[in-house]
């Protein structure tokens, strides 16, 4: 649980704020209707409109503004019954148009907060207040280091809609900071308005980071861009923090500029100086009427606000008694939670299905690369497969092994393939002494060792039983099995 | 201009159709011109400009779907100003159009065709086609009419679909007709005047009620009301307008183009010409004698729609050219080998003619952060009070505001009518001779056709004399509420009725 962050050095405090991009997880991108899906062929989901050509006219998509709507709602915001759309104005060669459709002198949701307390492993409570929530268009993608000289560029990106949410300053540490956007992933997921995934680039995050005494005036602040992960994002504060802290305990000042983060060296490097902010000439996009939202629609759409992580959190651990470790790791995963309980609704254990879930199965799906959300085990094999090692018809390890071939393709239940391959854990008593004393007899000189005390020839005993049974027999009753016919 | 073969068996096609009585339109088989800004798959859409010299759109703009759906024959695509700045048509990578009016001059002493849609106009009066297409951003349809004698409608912004029109100013860009009559310029607007889902600016046709008073097969004006700007030389005020204007732009245009600006800014016509002036008054005389209550009106925020117009036009306009790079379709500079920066700069430089140079230079100027409240928010609230002025004025209430009444206000009217131009059509050597001019003295032209262009309320030109000093033709302009189209062709197609010139 992290602790409420003291002064750095006795003396400096820092101030931290969040500028949020979050892709929206709409089938269409923002203003037209070709594809917003992810890693497809280079420039293969452009239409003319993202493409900028002449004559063309922008469409807003109801989707994206139902999916940001209730984000703003879920992040406390006030939707503004009207709000508009500008553009600002840049040239970049993955810009189309030469200007993003935005809005920037009047926001979709105003105000908000995110609330963390223990249900996010910060042992305090704390407000980050939430400055506002606008639609924008995404632009496509530059890439360099194809071949020097040249930049290509993929426009499947251009237009689809992102999410901008910018903080106030209120966050005062890099831990803090990675919870807020943990935070905002979750309840991002929860409502399917994001993936929120940093490393795919569904959600990226700019940090501005400046550090002050207590009670005076804040100090200059810099932007740290380019952040692919939460890790980064917390290592990269922390460097900035110490960074700035440095310079200014030498008598430099800091300098207003954008800085990246260099992983090799823990260390932050100027990107290019912000001598003068760039004027993007913001004016209204005429194309575009205001966006008007009625009472009825604000309703509907807050009414019909999925639960929302901090409650979930608090039902499931109520519910299935789970600790709160094992809740956020379910948590973490999109669509863990519908697939934990779809598996516990069948009466299992609630902590032999979280283990099987978080330990067993996403383990060996993150070793094969394998995303959650192209999981081939489904929730009944997973089932069936928990209730044949809880009811002893087979060994934990033949457990295992069975997961393995599901995941790589078998998508029989677990009864079906126990059968099938005559993997039934041998618990037969009559049937285990018989082999015990087959092995008693096989090895007189360990057994002398053992009654005279040696439990680590016990152990290999045992492994004499399961080797024999090809690891079939229940562990536990040849233990037992063995240990009577020896000790007694 | 489109494949003689192809036009043929179109024409065809469209015979066949009318002989076994399916004919799909009044337009089956009717040859139309369409200006070079409308996106049409099977030509290329230059815009006039070196820009898009070889541009072939992959789609058709929705109004040319629609002629084409209606049977019409698409001959080819006009001249024009490029990207739809200008009021002379002179400022095109192919060259200039020249007025066809009076064929004679057309070797010596040629007069200009008038722009943006100078090429639509001169097809029209010329009689190469039945109708063309044009666009009227500050008056690019009307304008021209006026100089070539022939019909130029400008509907209510939104009625025609803007999908696949090359944007100049996307709040001030309408689908324009030109035609010889009203009734033609009926024909094509009938076709014209739907719903498009894929323009966001097309309005729903349920805002737009029809008027259950408007007479539209009687020939009488008995129940119309004409508002005539009072104090004629005043509500133009054009000294004052072109001052104003003026010190606004110098500072930019002189900054660019190198000149001093403490010369005195001079005209090349400090007032309405009188010919003009007698044949307004000719008008309002003959459509009293129709039958018409002329009364006058006042519009005090008009004097300053020319410079307000020429804030808003060049920021639209220097934002929606901002994607002309050559990267994705258009041409591109070749001689380049160093980063992208130098390639935008050297693509634009070259691709762009001096006048669009300008006024994207203009208007990225306006929309800077340190002049955007003086010039541009500025010049949004002069077009909000336009507005307010003809709302005031005219009986019918503006469908947009909300209220939803068809009962006349006592005193409001129905109809305005000014002059379209400050002269006939100008002669080409008087508007190229740079010397002489400067830039704002030729943006000074539109100052008749703006305020309805601000405002978006429809307004049509009808010629209606010729000038006894140079026997060019001479147009007046009647402006309506926003959505009365048809009052508003029902007057102008009794205006016709008047006129001394035979289309």
């Amino acid at each position: 649980m992290a602790q409420k962050h003291g002064l750095y050095h006795e003396r400096f405090e820092a101030v931290i704020g969040l500028e949020i991009h979050a892709q929206i997880n709409s089938k269409s991108k923002l203003f037209s209707s070709s594809s917003a899906s992810f890693n497809k062929p280079v420039s293969s989901n452009v239409s003319v409109i993202d493409a900028a050509f002449p004559g063309t006219i922008p469409k807003l998509n109801k989707k994206c503004v139902d999916l940001a709507v209730a984000t703003a709602f879920a992040l406390s915001g006030e939707v503004q019954r009207i709000s508009s759309f500008d553009r600002k104005h840049y040239f970049y060669p993955d810009l189309p148009a030469g200007y993003q459709i935005t809005q920037h002198y009047a926001p979709l949701s105003v105000g908000g907060q995110i609330r963390l307390s223990s249900l996010d492993g910060l042992d305090f409570e704390k407000v980050i207040r939430i400055k506002q929530l606008q639609l924008e268009q995404d632009t496509g993608k530059s890439i360099r280091d194809v071949r020097p000289g040249m930049t290509f560029v993929d426009l499947n990106r251009a237009g689809i809609g992102l999410m901008e949410i910018v903080t106030e300053p209120d966050i005062r540490s890099p831990i803090e900071a990675g919870l807020v956007v943990r935070k905002l992933q979750a309840l991002m997921r929860a409502l399917g308005s994001s993936d929120g995934n940093m490393e795919e680039g569904s959600l990226r995050c700019d940090v501005n980071v400046s550090v002050h005494e207590p009670d005076k005036t804040f100090g200059v602040r810099c932007e740290i861009k380019n952040l692919n992960s939460i890790k980064f994002l917390v290592s990269a504060i922390d460097a900035e923090i110490q960074r700035q802290i440095q310079d200014i305990c030498r008598g430099v000042s800091i300098v207003q500029e954008t800085r990246g983060y260099d992983v090799s060296s823990s260390r932050t490097y100027r990107l290019r100086e912000k001598e003068t902010a760039p004027d993007y000439r913001y004016m209204p996009e005429s194309d575009l009427p205001q966006l008007i939202l009625s009472e009825d629609y604000l309703r509907r759409v807050k009414d019909s606000l999925p639960e929302l992580p901090d409650d979930t959190k608090k039902r499931l651990i109520k519910q299935y008694n789970l600790s709160l470790n094992d809740v956020s790791t379910l948590l973490g995963e999109s669509g863990g939670i519908e697939y934990f309980e779809k598996v516990a609704a069948a009466g299992r254990n609630p902590q032999h299905v979280v283990n099987w879930i978080t330990h067993e199965l996403w383990g060996r799906l993150n070793s094969r690369e394998i995303r959650f959300q192209d999981n081939p085990v489904s929730t009944e094999q997973l089932g069936s497969l928990i209730d044949c090692v809880i009811d002893n018809t087979i060994s934990g390890r033949t457990g295992k092994d069975i997961l393995n071939q599901m995941i790589d393709g078998d998508n029989r239940s677990a009864f079906e393939i126990v059968e099938a391959s005559g993997l039934r854990q041998l618990s037969d008593p009559d049937e285990l002494s018989k082999i015990c004393m087959t092995i008693i007899k096989r090895f007189p000189q360990q057994v002398e060792s053992i009654r005279s005390g040696n439990k680590n020839t016990f152990q290999w005993l045992v492994g004499q039983v399961m080797r024999e049974t090809k690891g079939k027999a229940n562990p536990a009753l040849v233990h037992k099995t063995l240990s009577d016919l020896i000790l007694k | 201009i489109s494949e003689k073969d192809s036009v043929q068996k179109l024409a065809e096609q469209s015979g066949k159709r009318i002989r076994d009585g399916r004919k799909r339109s009044p337009l089956d088989g009717i040859p139309i011109a369409i200006k070079d800004n409308f996106c049409t798959s099977e030509l290329k859409t230059t815009c006039a400009s070196t820009m898009l010299k070889d541009f072939q759109p992959p789609f058709n703009a929705t109004v040319v779907e629609l002629l084409i759906n209606a049977g019409a024959i698409i001959l080819g695509k006009t001249n024009m100003d490029e990207f739809g700045m200008g009021s002379e048509t002179i400022h095109s990578h192919f060259g200039e159009t020249r007025n066809p009016y009076n064929t004679q001059d057309l070797k010596n002493g040629a007069r200009i065709a008038g722009g943006s849609s100078g090429g639509s106009a001169a097809s029209v009066a010329s009689g190469m086609c039945f109708a063309a297409l044009g666009s009227d951003t500050g008056g690019s349809v009307r304008l021209p009419a006026s100089y070539c004698g022939v019909v130029g409608f400008k509907p209510s912004y939104g009625r025609c679909s803007r999908w696949g029109l090359v944007a100049y100013a996307n709040s001030l860009d309408t689908v324009g007709i030109l035609a010889r009559t009203v009734e033609d310029t009926r024909l094509l607007y009938n076709v014209l005047f739907t719903y498009d889902e894929k323009d966001t600016t097309s309005i729903p046709s349920e805002i737009f009620q029809q008027d259950s008073h408007v007479p539209i097969c009687t020939d009488s004006l008995n129940n119309i009301r004409v508002g005539v700007p009072e104090r004629i030389s005043v509500f133009y005020c054009f000294n004052g307008v072109v001052k104003l204007t003026g010190k606004l732009l110098m500072v930019v245009i002189n900054g660019y183009f190198n000149r001093s600006f403490d010369e005195p800014v001079s005209y090349f016509v400090s007032e309405l010409d009188t010919t003009i002036v007698t044949l307004w008054k000719k008008a309002i005389d003959y459509l009293n004698h129709r039958g018409a209550t002329i009364i006058p009106v006042s519009c005090p925020s008009t004097q300053y729609a020319l410079p307000a117009y020429y804030i808003l036009a060049p920021a639209e306009a220097s934002s929606n050219l901002a994607r002309y790079d050559g990267i994705r379709y258009g041409s591109r500079c070749d001689n380049v080998t160093e980063t992208d920066e130098t390639l935008y700069a050297a693509t634009r430089d070259e691709g762009f003619g001096e006048e669009v140079k300008r006024r994207i230079i203009l208007g990225t100027y306006t929309l800077t952060e340190g002049s955007y409240s003086d010039c541009f928010l500025q010049a949004q609230k002069v077009r909000q009070l336009i507005k307010k002025d003809f709302d005031a004025i005219f009986a019918k209430a503006n469908p947009l505001n909300g209220l939803q009444h068809t009962d006349k206000a006592p005193d409001g009217v129905d109809v305005l009518i000014t002059p379209v131009t400050i002269s006939t059509a100008p002669k080409i050597t008087e508007v190229t001779n740079v010397e002489r001019r400067n830039a704002v003295e030729a943006y000074v032209n539109d100052v008749m056709t703006i305020p309805a262009s601000l405002a978006g309320i429809p307004a049509i030109s009808i010629p209606f004399g010729i000038s006894p000093k140079d026997g060019y033709p001479i147009g007046l302009q009647l402006l309506a509420q926003y959505g009365d189209e048809q009052r508003l062709l029902h007057v102008a197609s009794v205006l016709e009725e008047g006129s001394d010139i035979n289309t």
